[in-house]
């Protein structure tokens, strides 16, 4: 018998109104432990809105949502250290050094100072901003601020980690080199990942399974990618042609894809 | 923990913390900005103006309507060597009432802008302090308090309080969402959000305010110690005016130009001092 791991993300039968605007319709979803999950979608389809329920800045009209056995919502405490956020935009504090703002999660966390400035350091090394520490967010590019950020968020150790768009305002070289760090530090850490993306490019190279949303949020392509698959140029050139036609994006040419190369569930 | 025991994979050996490397931006704010010099020159020249004004005035009119520069520098020169005593006197007063005018007033700015409670209140009798004049609260120290210094620092309460409150409040609403939501992120306490977000954030309004009120509390002071003392600047100008020492008045007045310059500069200082992270913004 394999030996599943517990899902630390749960959402059953979530539905999301602001108004008569139905943001998120009776969906379901669960994200297992060690697992990275990418939310594709267009604009509106309620990435952010699945994204904000997660964080714990809104509540659902209907349904559970579950994170870590918690609802992130109304247990405010309960995910104290095991939930980081990495924004669209770095959310730094022009106040701190890049340090200090990797410092700063730990810092909430109550870790001893000492330890903090330690791992922040480290982190920034990680992140290959070892000699940016001292600079304040203002003398550093939107490229390092992000790091920093991605830094910020790594540094507590959580047991998810939330990323809301975070190489979209970036420019194409710059983000690829992020994404690709990024994909190395999950995999190496073995963190629990969920990211929002409108760019089809950033769930293949990252996620382990792709759920792509269509308005209002629900799954309508699920699709799984595997290390293997990774290295396929032409698996993954159809998972981008099927991901595009999910979407309702255009294609140049929409050759049909081979269900049988990865595994997909349309639903 | 130990330090030794944290590792991450993958991470080379940290660089030194930043505490070992202090920042270049601090040594580098405290030098003078090519705004700063071009400031001060503007300054010097509309100094010499105002004298070289005078000067010229003097020639045409009695002494006793405007006496010449050099008379009030001598006046000036002959105040400071006597009435010392009366402007660390001024001094006193008005950094007591400064101080405790920026805790109080911040305090209450913290609470208008975060207890949904007591906000509202506190917002209402501030905006009710702010319509009542000068004027009337100096008569109503004069019926209230006995004691002088009692009255000074109670005019000065009152009118200085709802510059920082008010203040205060509107850098608490300008407080951007997003760093809210990313610190919540963390699941911080209050107190924590207090410290690490909120109380940094204000710090610009505080300096702000500090400067704005800096030449109306020297008025406000003066004019206090006018009507209900016999120490500080202010009652030597009056007595200055009663023995017809125009000479002695306007030394006096010069004398309180240049403090309220001294204190501008002392608050610009630590201004760049504690705000060195803020990138000036060039307007075309």
């Amino acid at each position: 018998m394999t030996n599943v791991p517990t899902p630390l993300i749960e959402l059953r039968d979530v539905s999301k109104r602001f108004g008569s605007h139905t943001a998120i319709d009776h969906l379901s979803m669960e994200v297992r432990e060690g697992e990275t999950v990418a939310l594709l979608g267009q604009t509106g389809a309620g990435k952010s809105t699945v994204m904000s329920l997660l964080m714990g800045t809104s509540s659902a009209d209907d349904g559970t949502v579950r994170v870590a056995g918690a609802d992130p919502a109304r247990d405010f405490v309960a995910l104290r250290g095991k939930l980081a956020v990495s924004f669209q935009t770095d959310r730094l504090l022009p106040w701190r050094t890049a340090q200090e703002n990797v410092e700063l999660g730990l810092l909430l966390l109550n870790r001893p100072r000492a330890e903090a400035r330690e791992r922040a350091a480290q982190w920034l090394q990680r992140v290959k901003l070892g000699d940016a520490g001292h600079k304040y967010p203002a003398e550093l590019s939107g490229g390092m601020r992000q790091r920093v950020s991605l830094a910020r968020a790594l540094a507590v150790d959580p047991a998810l980690v939330l990323l809301d768009e975070s190489f979209s305002q970036l420019d194409h070289v710059t983000s690829q080199t992020l994404r690709r760090d990024f994909a190395e530090i999950v995999r190496e850490q073995r963190k629990t990942c969920v990211f929002v993306t409108h760019r089809i490019e950033d769930a293949l190279e990252i996620a382990d399974r792709i759920l792509v949303l269509a308005a209002p949020a629900r799954v309508c392509l699920e699709l799984s990618v595997s290390a293997a698959q990774r290295q396929d140029a032409a698996c993954m050139a159809r998972m981008h042609q099927q991901i595009e036609r999910a979407i309702g994006g255009d294609t140049d040419d929409p050759a049909e894809a081979d269900p049988s190369s990865f595994t997909t569930t349309e639903h | 923990m130990k330090q030794a025991d944290i590792q991450i994979p993958g991470a080379a050996k940290p660089a030194p913390s930043v505490s070992a490397r202090k920042p270049p931006t601090t040594a580098a704010i405290v030098t003078p900005k090519p705004r700063d010099r071009s400031d001060l020159k503007a300054l010097c020249v509309v100094v010499v103006l105002i004298f070289a004004a005078m000067e010229i005035g003097s020639w045409y009119v009695p002494d006793y309507v405007m006496p010449s520069p050099v008379v009030i520098a001598k006046a000036l020169g002959q105040l400071l060597s006597t009435d010392l005593l009366h402007v660390a006197i001024t001094l006193g007063r008005l950094c007591v009432a400064i101080v405790f005018s920026a805790f109080v007033g911040v305090a209450i700015g913290l609470l208008m802008g975060t207890s949904k409670k007591v906000g509202p209140y506190l917002k209402a009798l501030v905006v009710v302090d702010t319509g009542i004049p000068a004027l009337s609260w100096m008569l109503l120290a004069v019926f209230w308090f006995k004691d002088p210094e009692a009255r000074i620092f109670f005019i000065l309460t009152v009118i200085l309080l709802p510059f920082y409150a008010l203040n205060v409040y509107e850098g608490v609403r300008a407080l951007s969402t997003d760093w809210v939501d990313m610190l919540e992120s963390f699941r911080p306490s209050r107190w924590q959000m207090l410290r690490y977000l909120v109380a940094p954030h204000i710090v610009p309004y505080i300096f702000l305010t500090t400067k704005s009120v800096i030449g109306y509390a020297i008025r406000m002071v003066i004019f206090a110690e006018l009507v209900a003392s016999a120490f500080g600047i202010g009652s030597r100008m009056s007595f200055a005016q009663s023995t017809f020492r125009i000479d002695q008045v306007l030394a006096w007045t010069v004398l309180l130009v240049v403090l309220n310059l001294v204190i501008q500069w002392i608050a610009t200082l630590a201004e760049a001092r504690f705000l060195g992270w803020r990138k000036e913004a060039k307007v075309r």
